[in-house]
């Protein structure tokens, strides 16, 4: 093997990451305030997608409840920051807290479920919430909503424009995406593997696959909180309307589009699911219409998802045999 | 020798079905146990209530002086008390390397919160389970597949990788369904030696099987016919009984 072909690889990969980082830096420069508003959302959208994307992939549950822990983070902090005067991140805490206690809580009968059934009862939640979120206008304002909720501020520095939000948010996704990365590295993520391959045999080997799974539950709703906060800052208002059935079908559409194996596809999912739809209204009353037809197109096309073929094309580039395929697999020391 | 698994006055039905009536065995430390039985016999009803699958409507499954007729799946397995399935169950989307390091699950202790913030302890904890899965692979000759994604293996070779994970995961008792069902003859040598590895390393076993050459292996066989025990005793002597012979070995 020459120096340059060992090296390339590694090298490749440097350029690459140095490349996107730049890009990354470089976007609200040069692009419109649309396209960072967009590039904003697919962050947040990204949070609480890895948790569905993460729960699909890598433990076979399909949630769709997503959208109901996204609302409880919304409101927690629109409730906390507008209402009860509450400083930004104790109102988000408390959302991240609720969150994760209800997770747990519905978690505990529901996990039991598999599959279809699964699938249905947590679209029941997600009807629930959207019901909730509705006649609770006590503590939501149902229709109307709750306005104003005030940007977070870092160090006496607002982050009141899409601009400074992106620069905020993007290295969360980050951190968010390492954190991924260190669960499937580890004893826990190889059972979580084995659970969703065979459940009798990871029981077998000692995983309590019915904690195992409230806890992948809780941690996937702590992460729709999060974003559901972050959201509520950016957008400054809230009403029922962001928190239905339909933002939970986007979730989940959010973890098929990327490859529910792939962490970096769920990137690319939420940019398609908020960029899409952008781009598609200048076509008129259609755009619905032409949004399903892609969706299907893609699915068709790219079974992995978008980090499917990220993969795919990465083997091809640097002829490694094995990437990817086995997000997180143990590696030869 | 004292007994390992004791089963006492085993009954199950489901519904008006009676499955099994009043079993009783019990296995010897160290020795390997056979149950036969024609097919409808209870035999796998059984090994789920031994290995915590099924609730026995009546009756009591003790593990070395201990009831333990009321623990879960996995709290067995914590006592040593690891079952392998007719159907192999391999983690089909892991390599083989990576459903033995699932076998070493029991060997750790880092949680989730410890994973999540990439604490030294995991990575040590999956080094140590990626050394004895290596090891293990070359013992049980899966070294070549070690890196091929085990649903991907071939019927024989996934028994082999299931046996293989179930003897990394520190069983006491190892429970084996049909461990030699759709394996080739040269694999069921193998299968025997390594059974005989198992025992010698003081590992007990209660196997189930049709295989009457794999049989042999057994110090003592139980036969369970219409969920009753009729007889027990060496190969030979149930090759003798009348009563064995006419209800299963069919001679």
């Amino acid at each position: 093997m020459s120096a340059w072909s060992r090296l390339s690889g590694p090298l490749l990969k440097y350029a690459g990451v140095a490349f996107l980082v730049a890009a990354w830096a470089i976007v609200p420069v040069v692009a419109g305030r649309s396209t960072v508003d967009i590039l904003v959302f697919t962050a947040l959208y990204t949070i609480a997608g890895l948790g569905v994307a993460f729960l699909l992939g890598q433990c076979g549950i399909v949630s769709l409840a997503q959208s109901v822990f996204f609302g409880i983070g919304a409101y927690s902090t629109a409730y906390g920051v507008t209402v009860l005067g509450w400083p930004a991140t104790v109102s988000m805490v408390t959302g991240v807290t609720l969150s994760g206690f209800i997770a747990a809580a519905v978690g505990i009968p529901v996990l039991r479920l598999s599959g279809y059934f699964l699938a249905l009862a947590t679209l029941a939640l997600a009807i629930i919430g959207q019901v909730l979120f509705l006649e609770w206008d006590w503590l939501t304002g149902g229709t109307l909503g709750i306005g104003g909720i005030t940007p977070i501020s870092l160090f006496g520095y607002s982050l009141n424009t899409p601009f400074r939000f992106y620069y905020f948010v993007w290295p969360i996704v980050i951190v968010v995406i390492w954190l991924h990365y260190n669960l499937l590295q580890s004893r826990t993520g190889i059972a979580m593997r084995a659970m969703r391959d065979a459940p009798s045999a990871a029981a077998v080997i000692g995983v309590n696959i019915a904690r195992l799974k409230v806890k992948i539950f809780v941690l996937s709703a702590v992460l729709g909180s999060f974003a559901g906060s972050l959201f509520a800052h950016y957008v400054s208002f809230v009403s029922v309307d962001s928190f239905g059935v339909d933002r939970a079908i986007n979730f989940l559409l959010i973890a098929v589009l990327g490859g529910v194996r792939s962490i970096a596809g769920t990137v690319l999912g939420a940019f398609f699911v908020t960029s899409a739809p952008h781009l598609l209204s200048q076509f008129g009353d259609v755009h619905a219409l032409l949004f399903a037809a892609l969706l299907i197109v893609a699915v068709i096309y790219l079974p992995g998802g978008f980090g499917g073929a990220i993969a795919q094309a990465w083997r091809k580039l640097s002829g490694e045999s094995r990437v990817a395929e086995n997000v997180g697999g143990v590696r030869r020391p | 020798m004292s007994a390992v698994l004791e089963v006492r006055q085993i009954s199950h039905h489901f519904g008006g079905l009676h499955v099994l009536r009043g079993v009783n065995f019990s296995v010897a430390e160290g020795s390997v146990t056979g149950l036969i039985g024609p097919n409808g016999a209870g035999k796998s009803t059984l090994f789920n209530i031994i290995s915590g699958f099924l609730r026995p409507t009546e009756g009591e499954i003790i593990d070395s002086g201990e009831t333990i007729t009321r623990l879960t799946i996995q709290q067995r397995s914590y006592a040593g008390l690891i079952r392998t399935f007719q159907t192999p169950q391999v983690f089909g989307q892991l390599t083989v390397r990576e459903n033995l390091i699932a076998g070493c699950y029991k060997q750790g202790r880092t949680g989730v919160i410890k994973s999540l913030l990439k604490f030294p302890a995991v990575r040590l904890e999956l080094a140590e389970a990626a050394r004895l899965a290596d090891q293990t692979c070359i013992e049980f000759g899966l070294e070549a597949v070690s890196d091929q994604l085990a649903g991907r293996l071939p019927a024989g070779q996934r028994r082999l990788v299931e046996l293989a994970r179930a003897a990394i995961s520190k069983p006491r008792l190892l429970c084996l369904d049909e461990p030699s069902s759709g394996l080739s003859s040269e694999e069921v040598a193998q299968l025997m030696r390594i059974l005989h590895q198992l025992t010698k390393a003081g590992i007990t076993i209660l196997l189930v099987s049709h295989d009457m050459d794999l049989m042999e292996i057994s110090s003592v066989i139980y036969v369970l016919c219409f969920g009753e025990i009729i007889a027990s005793g060496s190969m030979s002597e149930l090759q003798a009984d009348p009563q064995v012979r006419e209800a299963y070995l069919g001679v």
